[in-house]
């Protein structure tokens, strides 16, 4: 695929991921989550913990492809970074910053349940990330948990109602100047 | 169009910044038959770039080098600043209020921070010209709090749902309310297209009806062939043996170490990059850092406080529809020692447009919800929410201030390290506003009511402009004290910042310097 290719996808709000047989090719996080696209930053456990994360704060965020969503924009530029971390002031890159909340969100939950956080029950998965909004657990080891909290809040929340499809769904009109050509 | 950056003998002018200081100085200086060239650090954006979503807006806000900040109010840097073409005017609200007269004379009236070296009546016609050039919508009879002015040359934008909902709060309280003045078109003026009220004005308006200075000053400038070259990060003035300006240092898009000498330099790099250039720069001759014999710069950095008020009605609000900025504006209470232990001005901002996402959007409102709750609060409440916000004047002290960080850019220069915190007289501004806010939501009609925690907008001060050059850093036309081709542009000339969206007394305070530059071009060269 060609830069000038990659950079115009990139524009209308899609994301670069790499398909079999090599190259590279531009979806949306939501096709990149139903193809089953490989990530670039995030490990497999931390795409699960992630996945798991985003159904608990907003239902559907796995499916619209959050986990995509936030790895892709890891592996670009902290300038070119799409992520409402960047607003909140942490000092870039942001990958450490994910991979040491998602670490220390599995580390309260086993501590707290005996396994990772992607086994909990739903109501210990709410019982946990309502301690974490509040920043109510001792033993959390990583950057600010209330943080994170809202980090992931809005990475799911862009996913879901973000888009020109999440504003359908709340009957808002979207009415782009200029649109994204993918439904996000 | 962005030329890449070449090798070149010495031009004119440089600039620093290509935001809207940058910019109208530019369009001046180059229709004035100046060489200009413009260096701007961020990317070359063009009104392309400027897709219709929240998420996408993020990379029109600051991308540079981290800025440590500190103090019990950090500024809200990310967010508010810009980079790049068009700089933070690319993604502002376009709320263009003027200042009032007080607002020019704090220390002779109040006893408070600083005077301006300028009083409004001197200002005032540059506020005229710039609004004939750019073009303001609003009802200058309706606004009573208005200082004298030329009438707004657009109508006034329509009342929509939730700004008449809210209104009936106001007038219940006793308070008037009138169409917000806006750098946003209603009519069609040449090129530009009038406001479709869809409301992504934060994510840049690339139709031309929000001045932005894609569509305005940067256009011009590039027209009458001053140069913008992208991706260039100023490194250092440079200091000729007499401690004149005699250039730049930077980095190009490349990565190459140049230099650009200039007959006259001008940093626009916004209210916080240009005294961390200037402090970054000292040398022989300016050990504390160019222009700063004084002693000054960097000090007395100012930003607005702000909190914001959502409330939950009976029936649709439509908060889709308007601009970001607000629709309607109420400026009674604007008295400055109206408040008991408070001090300075507030504006209330009506009902601006809202989206479901963001730092900003309707979900981030209640962050306290998650799950099925939330789902259900953005289906059911969300059409419902009619929002307002309030903006409250800080004061300039002398302990906010930006000073050079430990840490290094890639290039080897300190970080800026900002330290805000608001008084406590500004702090009593916003609780006294809590009360009222609330009151008048109930007032409305609204069956909730939740205010947002106080965040910080608008990055002003830090190289004040004044009549001495002992208490201040540049005369009124941004001319530094200390070397008289070195010129400072925009907000950070700020002595004290009233409360009003700063961008209009922007374009008025630096066309009042530049057309003053090009008047006097032989002395500032000398």
């Amino acid at each position: 695929m060609e830069r000038r290719t990659l950079l115009k996808g990139a524009g209308a709000g899609l994301i670069a991921v790499a398909v079999a047989g090599g190259g590279m090719a531009m979806m949306t996080p939501a096709q990149a989550k139903a193809k089953s696209a490989p990530y670039s930053v995030l490990t497999a456990n931390e795409v699960v913990t992630l996945e798991a994360l985003g159904e608990v704060l907003l239902p559907g965020a796995a499916a619209e492809g959050i986990a995509h969503f936030v790895d892709s924009q890891l592996a670009a530029p902290s300038a070119d970074c799409l992520l409402i971390l960047r607003y909140l002031e942490w000092p870039a890159p942001y990958a450490p910053f994910y991979k040491g909340c998602l670490a220390a969100l599995d580390g309260v939950s086993q501590s707290r349940f005996g396994k990772p956080f992607a086994k909990l029950s739903p109501a210990q998965g709410e019982e946990l990330i309502g301690a974490m909004s509040t920043g109510q657990l001792a033993d959390w080891k990583g950057p600010p948990a209330p943080l994170f909290y809202m980090a992931a809040r809005s990475d799911a929340v862009d996913v879901v109602y973000g888009t020109v499809e999440g504003f359908k769904k709340l009957g808002v009109p979207y009415m782009a100047h200029i649109e994204p050509e993918t439904p996000w | 169009m962005v030329e890449p950056s070449r090798p070149g003998a010495g031009v004119d002018v440089v600039i620093v910044g290509a935001g809207a200081a940058g910019s109208l100085a530019a369009a001046r200086l180059a229709a004035a038959g100046k060489s200009v060239t413009v260096l701007e650090s961020g990317p070359a954006w063009t009104v392309q770039s400027l897709v219709s979503s929240q998420i996408w807006a993020r990379r029109l806000k600051w991308g540079g080098p981290r800025v440590v900040l500190d103090g019990a109010n950090p500024f809200g840097h990310s967010m508010a600043m810009g980079w790049g073409l068009g700089g933070a005017a690319l993604h502002h609200y376009a709320n263009w209020p003027r200042l009032r007269p007080e607002d020019f004379r704090l220390k002779t009236l109040y006893g408070r921070g600083a005077d301006w070296p300028i009083s409004y009546e001197e200002l005032r016609p540059w506020y005229d010209l710039i609004q004939g050039e750019i073009g303001i919508s609003g009802d200058a009879e309706a606004e009573v709090w208005r200082p004298p002015g030329a009438p707004y040359s657009q109508p006034p934008f329509p009342t929509f749902p939730q700004a008449e909902t809210i209104a009936k709060g106001f007038a219940a309280r006793g308070l008037r309310t009138a169409p917000a003045p806006l750098a946003i078109l209603t009519e069609p003026k040449g090129d530009r297209a009038p406001c479709l009220f869809d409301g992504w004005c934060d994510a840049g308006c690339p139709t031309g009806a929000l001045a932005n200075p894609l569509v305005t000053y940067q256009k011009d400038a590039v027209r009458l062939g001053a140069r913008f070259l992208s991706g260039c990060t100023v490194t250092r003035v440079n200091l000729d043996g007499r401690g004149r300006a005699a250039g730049v240092a930077f980095v190009d898009a490349k990565g190459e170490q140049r230099t650009l000498e200039a007959a006259v330099v001008i940093l626009a790099a916004s209210a916080i990059q240009t005294p961390r250039l200037l402090l970054a720069s000292a040398g022989p001759g300016a050990e504390r850092g160019v222009a700063n014999s004084s002693g000054l710069v960097g000090q007395g950095f100012m930003a607005h406080a702000l909190t914001s008020f959502m409330g939950i009605f009976d029936t649709p609000q439509d908060n889709h529809l308007g601009v970001s900025g607000g629709n309607l504006v109420c400026r009674d209470g604007w008295e400055k020692t109206r408040v008991p232990g408070g001090f300075g001005s507030r504006e209330w901002v009506i009902a601006s447009s809202l989206k479901p996402n963001d730092l900003i959007g309707i979900a981030m409102s209640r962050p306290d919800l998650f799950g099925q709750r939330l789902h259900a609060f953005m289906r059911d409440d969300a059409p419902r929410i009619a929002h307002m916000g309030a903006l409250f004047e800080p004061l300039p002290l002398p302990q906010n201030r930006i000073e050079l960080a430990t840490q290094k850019d890639a290039y080897g220069v300190p970080m800026a390290r900002l330290t805000y915190a608001l008084a406590p007289e500004t702090l009593a501004l916003v609780e006294d506003a809590k009360i009222e806010g609330v009151a008048i939501m109930k007032a409305a009609g609204a069956k909730a009511v939740w205010t947002s925690p106080i965040v910080t907008n608008h990055a002003l001060g830090g190289t004040p402009m004044g009549s001495s050059p002992a208490d201040s850093v540049t005369d009124s036309y941004g001319r530094t004290w200390d070397a008289p081709n070195l010129f400072i542009y925009g907000g950070g000339l700020f002595p004290t910042a009233g409360a009003a969206g700063p961008t209009f007394t922007i374009h008025a305070v630096t066309r009042r310097a530049v057309d003053h530059l090009i008047d006097t071009w032989k002395a500032a060269t000398a």
